[in-house]
């Protein structure tokens, strides 16, 4: 009963018309960059982040938990419509649901992705009402070393599992924990790397990065793009899956959402992940694999499902631990140390008006959806026609004069622009900027508690794996470290020895 | 007149994909065809170059980074100074560079080459640093409006007339968003 | 020898095709069916669908006459595309639709069809919608 109590709080909160509102915004703004190529929920999200200072952080945060998973629901319908992912989450939707579009079932098509979507959501949210609250009371316990051995495993994680070289991912967030020692050290009161600027005493401000690694470097990055020919609008009819084609797919929206919501949690995981892992699921229980890719069903609705569940379950290691578990979270995480709070297992228990207000408000935001999103598409459509060249000073725009209403300061627009230099070089040489970000709004929070475990452990560093936990974690980070290593070496070794057989074979068959 | 139409001619036989009595429906392309597909499509990775210079900078700046955390004072373990943090991750990312140089000596997947396009980012970057210059002189509004026009019409390929209209249909929904709906106090001219 | 035809899926690119069919039976000549789009949006509204191409094809040969389909992107000016294709097949005649406008529209949002009409060597027909 005592459970109950704060979870319809929440719910209150919600109900609240400036938060209803700011859901709307967030989850139709979503939606739409979704279905635009180009930019995408962590870009967004990075240039919206100046309209954070002005509200109560549960207001920000449930709006940019909206773009967040609004954008899974509008990647699809480029997706099914015109062959084009939206976003990276919805490229295995296009193996089946193109065709589907093709064989005049484009309305089926969508109809179960948003419900799939939907399901997918709100089985998410349920496992994250009653699994946040637990990870949290367990975490209480946690000391500065355990939190140490937690964020450098969380950091390893993303920067391994992301796309690209793990070498420069590692780079990057190595790169992202250097530049948030910037400023003043808080142990000693030392100005370190200011170089005398004035601006840099109080360290860089995490917004401006933000802004210009996904922001400006996104709309770089962008401003290279070839061009593709453009396809004719596409006129969607029947937007509503038969009852046969519901029950052909509810078992993969079930299985989808499971997949996808324990996927999600982990960190470096994610709606990628969910969505590509769930079509092999699809494919490996289905009756009859060869349907797939010529139309089957099942191919949207588990990858929609699992694609929604994960991000919303990856919420939780945020909200629970303090541990971003991609970089979008990253954003998010940054976001509420703005508003001056600081997410950890205490978030909870501490401020549940925040906690149960972002978590209900993702129910209201997944039910907005459902409905606007079908009825939407034709809007979709037109706004597709909009060109690139159009769209991209708008988003510069937004971007550079948001980054001044920070605090009024052109200093951070310079700082913006230089770092979306930055990110677009990245992007050009192969290094994600995402662990850069999950690395500098955790360097700090990362540092402190090393040092600090430092002094309780009195300097000796293997006191870490005297304490079960903070062992366990450590094993793990190795673990996970070494991993590519020895699944290169096993690799070699098997590919030797069936280069071995095949040239035995060989020599065999010319005797 | 003549030559530029001669040039078109000729781009155009580049670009039109000529379609004979009875255009075929699009086949549905297996996964792996689509994958592909994209694949060939996409832009050429970065090169061995690339990541030579790209890894050789940042042991620049790991080295860097740890000359400069030796000068701020290591301390010991026991009592770690201001220099100790930042010199453990300048170590660790010179390392991992020199590790890159080695491992991707033959070029990887990643990264992109830069190619005749990527002027335009250049050129977008040059807008933006501009931007930043003359904002607090003349305002927001004058810049605004040359960033829009030079992106849409010389990167976007909009024509004359289309990019300043929209040039300045765009700033003026930035005026009253911006200055006259939320009052900010973005430096302005009018 | 043959005539080129701008086509959109409007009832105005439909008058010109059904025209410029008309003509190449009349001169016996075969018929290229131009169908450019801008580059830079994933949709646009004056590209034809795999439908309609068929549909026009069909129309052409069931009228005798031998047609083809060029697909085609521009980034700035279908004019300059169009009348270079036209240059590059060598046609001995350009047809296209004509779409009524204000004289205020055509200063605001310019005329493809003026400046092909104003610039190109070859013969132009011009179809209005019926």
């Amino acid at each position: 009963m005592e459970f109950f109590g704060p979870v319809l709080d929440g719910f209150n909160v919600v109900l609240d018309p400036t938060n209803l509102l700011y859901c709307l915004l967030g989850v139709v703004v979503g939606m739409l960059i979704g279905v635009l190529p180009g930019l995408g929920p962590a870009a967004t999200i990075a240039i919206l982040l100046p309209m954070t200072y002005g509200v109560e952080p549960v207001t920000a945060i449930i709006m940019l938990a909206g773009i967040f998973y609004g954008a899974q629901y509008g990647g699809t319908i480029t997706s099914v419509l015109l062959r084009l992912p939206g976003e990276a989450s919805s490229v295995v939707t296009v193996f089946d649901g193109y065709v589907m579009a093709k064989q005049g079932r484009a309305g089926a098509a969508l109809g179960i992705a948003a419900i799939g979507s939907f399901f997918g959501a709100t089985i998410s949210i349920i496992g994250l009402t009653f699994l946040a609250p637990l990870v949290a009371s367990f975490a209480l316990d946690f000391g500065p070393p355990e939190y140490t051995a937690l964020a450098m495993l969380g950091i390893l994680l993303v920067a391994t599992i992301s796309g690209g070289t793990k070498i420069k991912a590692i780079i990057a967030a190595a790169v992202g924990l250097f530049l948030a020692t910037i400023g003043r050290d808080g142990f000693t009161g030392a100005e370190r790397f200011t170089f005398g600027n004035l601006s840099l005493a109080d360290g860089i401000d995490f917004v401006p990065i933000a802004m210009g690694l996904f922001g400006v470097g996104e709309i770089l990055y962008n401003l290279e793009e070839r061009h593709r020919a453009a396809n004719a609008p596409v006129k969607v009819s029947n937007v509503w899956p038969k009852r046969k084609d519901i029950k052909e797919a509810s078992g993969a929206i079930g299985r989808g959402s499971v997949l996808g919501f324990f996927l999600g949690i982990l960190p470096g995981g994610g709606a990628t992940i969910a969505s590509l892992a769930s079509y092999a699921m699809e494919k490996k229980t289905a009756k009859d694999p060869s349907r797939f890719g010529k139309g089957a069903i099942e191919g949207v609705a588990g990858p929609e499902s699992a694609n929604n569940a994960a991000a919303t379950s990856s919420f939780i290691p945020l909200l629970t631990l303090g541990i971003p578990a991609n970089a979008t979270m990253a954003i998010i995480f940054g976001a509420l140390l703005i508003q001056g709070i600081t997410p950890g297992p205490q978030l909870i228990s501490n401020d549940p008006q925040l906690f149960w207000g972002v978590v209900n408000s993702m129910y209201i935001g997944n039910i907005l959806l459902l409905i606007m999103s079908i009825p939407l598409i034709g809007v979709f459509v037109r706004i597709l026609r909009v060109r690139a060249a159009i769209l991209a000073p708008i988003t510069a725009l937004i971007t550079m004069l948001g980054a001044y209403t920070i605090r009024n300061s052109m200093f951070d627009v310079l700082l913006v622009v230089l770092f979306g230099a930055i990110g677009y070089l990245m992007k050009k040489f192969g290094f994600e900027p995402g662990p850069l970000v999950l690395a500098f709004v955790l360097g700090s929070l990362l540092e402190s508690n090393l040092r600090r475990s430092l002094l309780v452990l009195e300097g000796d560093p293997t006191g870490f794996f005297t304490r079960p936990i903070s062992a366990t974690l450590l094993v793990l980070f190795v673990v996970v470290a070494v991993w590519p290593i020895i699944k290169s070496a096993i690799d070699k070794r098997k590919n030797s020895s069936l280069a071995a057989t095949v040239a035995e074979n060989k020599v065999k068959e010319n005797a | 007149m003549d030559e530029k139409r001669a040039r078109h001619a000729a781009e155009a036989s580049v670009d039109e994909t000529q379609k004979a009595q009875a255009p075929d429906i699009e086949e549905a392309l297996t996964p792996e065809e689509l994958a592909a597909q994209w694949e060939a499509e996409a832009a050429e990775p970065a090169g061995p170059i690339a990541n030579l210079l790209s890894s050789l900078v940042v042991l620049g700046l790991g080295i860097a980074g740890m000359v400069l955390s030796v000068g701020l004072g290591l301390g010991t373990p026991s009592e770690p100074a201001a220099g100790m943090w930042p010199f453990i991750i300048s170590l660790i990312a010179s390392v991992m560079a020199i590790a890159q140089v080695i491992v991707g000596r033959r070029g990887g997947k990643d990264g992109e080459k830069f190619s005749a396009l990527s002027w335009y980012a250049a050129i977008g970057f040059g807008t933006l640093i501009l931007m930043v210059v003359l904002m607090p002189v003349i305002g927001f509004e004058i810049p605004s409006l040359l960033l829009c026009f030079v992106w849409m019409r010389w990167l976007g390929g909009e024509r004359w007339r289309s990019a300043t209209i929209y040039s300045v249909l765009i700033v003026l929904a930035f005026y009253a968003i911006f200055i006259a709906a939320l009052g900010t106090t973005i430096p302005r001219l009018f | 020898m043959s005539i080129i035809v701008g086509y959109v899926p409007s009832s105005v690119g439909e008058a010109a095709v059904a025209a410029a069919i008309k003509e190449a039976k009349l001169r016996d000549e075969t018929l290229l069916i131009v169908n450019s789009s801008r580059e830079g949006s994933l949709v646009d509204k004056n590209t034809a669908s795999e439908e309609d191409l068929a549909r026009v094809l069909d129309a052409s040969l069931k009228a005798g006459v031998q047609a083809q389909v060029i697909e085609s992107t521009y980034r700035d000016d279908l004019t300059e595309e169009f009348l270079g294709l036209a240059d590059k097949h060598q046609v001995s005649l350009i047809v296209i639709g004509l779409r009524q406008r204000s004289q205020v529209g055509k200063f605001i949002m310019g005329s493809q069809a003026q400046r092909i009409l104003l610039q190109a060597e070859h013969p132009v027909l011009a179809v209005k919608a019926s």
